[in-house]
């Protein structure tokens, strides 16, 4: 066996053994140990760059290796890695779990990338609780005045009742085709998904990665654990997972593709629900982070449309977005954890005077927001607008023609960020000071959401490249 | 439609040297505000003789594309960076370019922010230099709405009356008009079977009449909200008002000019059975605006909403030309869309140096402006009297094509929209009489009157309006080298 074809995941292993031993030492040292953190994380980036191009099976067929569980892996990768980058200044969490929070956060991105390679419904599962519970520890581990723990008990009653409708989905799916491999399952879909049992199999099969992706009607969590969880818990939450997610939803849902009217049907209402409930509920919100929680409802809506059309371009819009939307979303979460030193939870006008308190956090800001919001040139633009295009191909015109409107309504809440960041006088709120490195991230920030968004050719062309594996 | 390829990327460098001049004012220090302001002047300086080079350069004898610049961009998706000039879009690049070189000049006094100012400024200039030069629907669409979003900040942060809900409107407004614009761009797209975004490829194809009346009317109303179509204008007079001098000049100069030219490049375009099936709609909201934009003008007292209700009257004629679809019409059309984007960055020019001292554009408190200021007060007078139509100016000609084609097309409509005009000049010249020749208000006595300097990007803007009215040929013989054909096309 060639060993670079696990390769991200044995990094990881290791990478989580070390924290482990971190774990363990008597004497607390934060400093050490975040550069510790830093470095690994910095590893597994280029672990997962050079492991980009494998292609192979492992576990008995269990486990895919291809270009798409790689670019997701490399998601992954660069994802923990900009989470570590922002976690120099764990305020919430107290020194002496420090070394724990590395640890679940190096074990839930070793599920992540298990599940993206996952083409067996068990070794799915196990992936997606190995994922699960690591992150159940990971949010309360704030320090509480009791929101961490609701946030927490919400997270993992959701999330439990999500997988038990999984399970009930693959037992479904197990008991109609009698195996639970992808590849053997595919061509027997085509007939099972004309008949109640595989429509509603498929569909309760998806719900751990709706849950994931807070879909309707499995988003009740997102703006308590946003709101709860510590700012770096958050931003993994809201940016690495969400990718992982939409790589499983891609992979499961090329099972409905030959037929399934019924199945595509409910996968539009459900999108159009999940847009036109995250943002109209998005606009009455204060709080900075449940307002973000609330938009990534309304994205996971934007998701499923790329997803529904179980069509190439579609599937290249849907890992286009996903990565676009790892990047720009994080930019808006690194502004936040950077105003918030002391990790408290912003208040939207909390950003007021940001322009003049910190002009360089402020143009990052204002272009994450724009990106959220599909202005161009930035890659949510273009993601975007590749979803739509290829709803349209696909005959969805009124699917898009609500997009389209929901992405108007989202302004109006986008702009109250600008509006507060650059137009509210910031009163005696305190500049905010940005370290060299953090400076150096925001560049490459601005630098990747204009940049790939006016020249998307390339990351095109390795999804395009990535996604016909898949289907 | 013959395309020529370009020996050098002319107009990349006028879509990049704003983009250039942005990225160095990044990096600028906020306190050097004359290196500043001089940085985005070259670069709008260089824009404009870009512009003015294509203008002149173009062959009016080989006609077709010219300027030709087309690479691959997407291929997956069909999206090609294809841009050109045709007599179309020639004059309404050039009308961009003078707007943005006079626009800088106009702010050479700001003092807030300057730096972000300018950064936003160019930026928006560059979405509109896009959409006139871009023959792919999907750079056109990107190019437009950064042309859009930018006006929120600059009215936010640099504008004046009611600011936060001018700003808030205007952009709700117009997103909720690419709201129906993206739908209808891909309904074509994903209809054609080319699975492009090339117009001129998507030209050939014959699409089916139910898709191009469903087609058009979205993407007439999308657009229509950006050229203040009635009733969808209710933005645009208090957008202006709230909106910085320069600011108001280049939306009202250009941006609304957007949106009329988007209506009639990728609405009447690709769909000219959905325009033959809407054209009657067309007039009637055209004429609608026509007449509202000028009665509504009569009843106010701030310059500005005077000016912006003229706008929306005088948008209304483009929309009469446009829906004429004849050859006179669409000549008319297209030069009114110049005649007005220099007349109303002309008047918004003026208002905001009066403004700028007095503190007020209150026609009563005026008063006798003139004996203060006589050069401030011509050019307002000036602006005024072109937008009355007197001939000698480039609008005269302008209105005169459109009412001669209005009038022969749709008879009701055109004598219409005469009168109302008659009536416009009616109360052009009682603004000019109560603000600039009544008794001089005593406390607006000690102001200076507009320096050369200053005088300057004003000026410009006069030269421009008379060369055209004495030499409408210059313009009008290019722009019919591009309706003619666009007309059998259709």
């Amino acid at each position: 066996m060639n060993v670079l074809l696990f390769g991200p995941e044995l990094y990881f292993l290791g990478a989580a053994l070390i924290f482990f031993s971190l774990t363990l030492k008597r004497k607390v040292q934060v400093k050490a140990d975040y550069r510790i953190a830093l470095a690994l994380a910095a590893g597994g980036v280029a672990v997962s760059v050079l492991c980009l191009f494998q292609q192979g099976e492992l576990f008995f067929k269990a486990y895919k290796v291809d270009l798409f569980s790689q670019i997701f892996k490399f998601a992954l990768a660069l994802g923990f890695f900009l989470v570590i980058t922002i976690s120099h200044n764990l305020a919430q969490i107290e020194e002496r779990y420090h070394a724990e929070f590395y640890l679940f956060l190096t074990t839930t991105t070793i599920g992540m990338m298990m599940l993206v390679s996952a083409v067996e419904l068990l070794t799915i599962y196990v992936a997606l609780e190995l994922s699960s519970y690591s992150l159940y520890i990971l949010v309360p581990l704030r320090r509480g005045d009791g929101i961490d723990v609701e946030a927490g008990i919400k997270y993992l009653f959701i999330g439990a009742v999500s997988s038990g409708f999984m399970l009930f989905g693959l037992s479904y799916i197990f008991g109609a085709t009698h195996s639970t491999y992808l590849t053997e399952i595919m061509p027997k879909m085509a007939q099972l998904v004309q008949s109640p049992i595989g429509v509603l199999g498929l569909l309760f099969s998806l719900a751990g990665f709706f849950f994931k992706l807070s879909v309707f009607p499995f988003h009740f969590w997102a703006p308590d654990v946003y709101q709860g969880a510590a700012n770096q818990v958050t931003t993994f939450i809201a940016t690495a997972s969400k990718a992982a997610a939409v790589a499983v939803l891609l992979r499961l849902v090329a099972l409905g593709s030959s037929y399934g009217y019924n199945f595509t049907q409910v996968l539009v209402m459900l999108s159009i629900i999940s847009m036109t409930l995250g943002n109209l509920v998005a606009i009455v919100q204060k709080d900075f982070k449940r307002m973000l929680a609330y938009s990534s409802i309304a994205h996971a809506g934007v998701f499923l449309m790329g997803v529904l059309t179980i069509k190439e371009a579609g599937y290249i819009g849907a890992v286009y977005y996903a990565l676009a939307y790892l990047v720009m979303n994080f930019t808006v979460f690194m502004v936040l954890s950077e105003v918030a030193k002391d990790g408290r939870d912003l208040k939207i006008v909390e950003l007021a005077g940001l322009w003049k308190r910190s002009p360089i956090l402020g143009l990052s800001l204002i272009l994450g927001i724009f990106a959220l919001a599909g202005v161009p040139p930035s890659i949510g633009f273009t993601g975007k607008l590749l979803i739509f295009t290829s709803a349209m191909n696909q005959g969805y015109f009124w699917l898009v023609l609500i997009g389209a409107v929901n992405g108007t309504i989202s302004l109006y809440y986008y702009l109250r960020v600008v509006y507060a960041a650059f137009f509210m006088d910031p009163g005696d709120l305190p500049p905010v000071t940005v370290s060299f490195p953090t400076r150096l991230l925001n560049y490459a920030l601005v630098a990747i959401i204009i940049g790939f968004g006016v020249f998307p050719d390339q990351i095109v062309r390795l999804a395009q490249a990535a996604v016909k594996t898949v289907l | 439609m013959t395309e020529h390829p370009t020996s050098f990327p002319y107009l990349t460098c006028m879509l990049l040297s704003p983009v250039v001049g942005l990225t160095i004012l990044l990096f600028l220090k906020e306190e050097w505000d004359f290196l500043i302001k001089a940085v985005s002047l070259v670069s709008a300086g260089l824009s404009l003789a870009l512009a003015i080079f294509t203008f002149v350069a173009y062959d009016k004898t080989l006609g077709g594309l010219q300027f030709v610049e087309k690479y691959e961009w997407v291929k997956t998706f069909g999206i090609t960076y294809f841009v050109g000039v045709e007599g179309l879009n020639a004059p309404l690049l050039l009308l961009t370019g003078i707007v943005i070189f006079t626009g800088v000049l106009t702010m050479w006094e700001l003092k807030n922010r300057v730096k972000e100012y300018f950064i936003f400024m160019l930026a928006l200039v560059t979405g509109v230099f896009g959409v006139f030069m871009t023959y792919d629907m999907f750079f056109f669409f990107l190019f437009y709405e950064i042309a859009v979003v930018p006006m929120y900040i600059l009215i936010l942060i640099w504008g004046s009356t009611r600011k936060e809900y001018a700003a808030m409107k205007l952009t709700l407004y117009l997103m909720a008009g690419s709201g129906l614009i993206i739908p209808g761009i891909l309904l074509l797209y994903s209809t054609s079977g080319l699975f492009t975004f090339n117009m001129v490829l998507l030209h050939g194809v014959k699409f089916s009449p139910w898709i191009q009346k469903v087609a058009f009317v979205m993407m007439f109303f999308g657009f229509g909200v950006l050229a203040a179509v009635w009733p969808f204008h209710t933005w645009s007079p208090v957008g202006h008002v709230a909106a910085p001098t320069a600011v108001s000049m280049l939306h009202a100069g250009v941006l609304m000019k957007l949106g009329s030219f988007a209506i009639l490049r990728v609405a009447m375009y690709l769909c000219p059975e959905g325009f033959v099936y809407w054209k009657q709609l067309m007039a009637f909201l055209a004429t609608a605006g026509i007449v509202y934009g000028v009665f509504v003008g009569l009843a106010q007292t701030d310059l500005k909403y005077v000016i912006g209700y003229s706008s929306v009257s005088h948008m209304g004629i483009v929309c009469l030309g446009l829906a004429t679809g004849t050859v006179d019409g669409l000549n008319g059309s297209l030069f009114q869309m110049f005649a007005h984007g220099i007349m109303t960055a002309l008047f918004f020019s003026a208002v905001g140096y009066i403004y700028d001292r007095t503190h007020t554009r209150d026609i009563h408190e005026l008063g006798g402006l003139s004996k203060i200021m006589p050069v401030a007060s011509a050019f307002f007078i000036t602006a005024a009297l072109c937008g009355a139509g007197v001939p000698g100016m480039a609008s005269f000609w302008a209105e005169l094509l459109v009412f001669i084609a209005a009038v022969k097309v749709y008879p009701v409509q055109g004598l219409l929209a005469i009168a109302a005009l008659v009536v416009g000049a009616l109360f052009a010249l009682r603004v000019v009489q109560t603000s600039f020749f009544n008794e001089p208000n005593p406390k607006f006595m000690h102001f200076e009157d507009v320096s050369p300097f200053l005088g300057l990007p004003r000026m410009i803007l006069i030269g421009t309006l008379i060369f055209f009215g004495f030499f409408p040929q210059v313009m009008v013989s290019l722009i019919k080298t591009a309706v003619v054909p666009f007309i059998q096309g259709m």
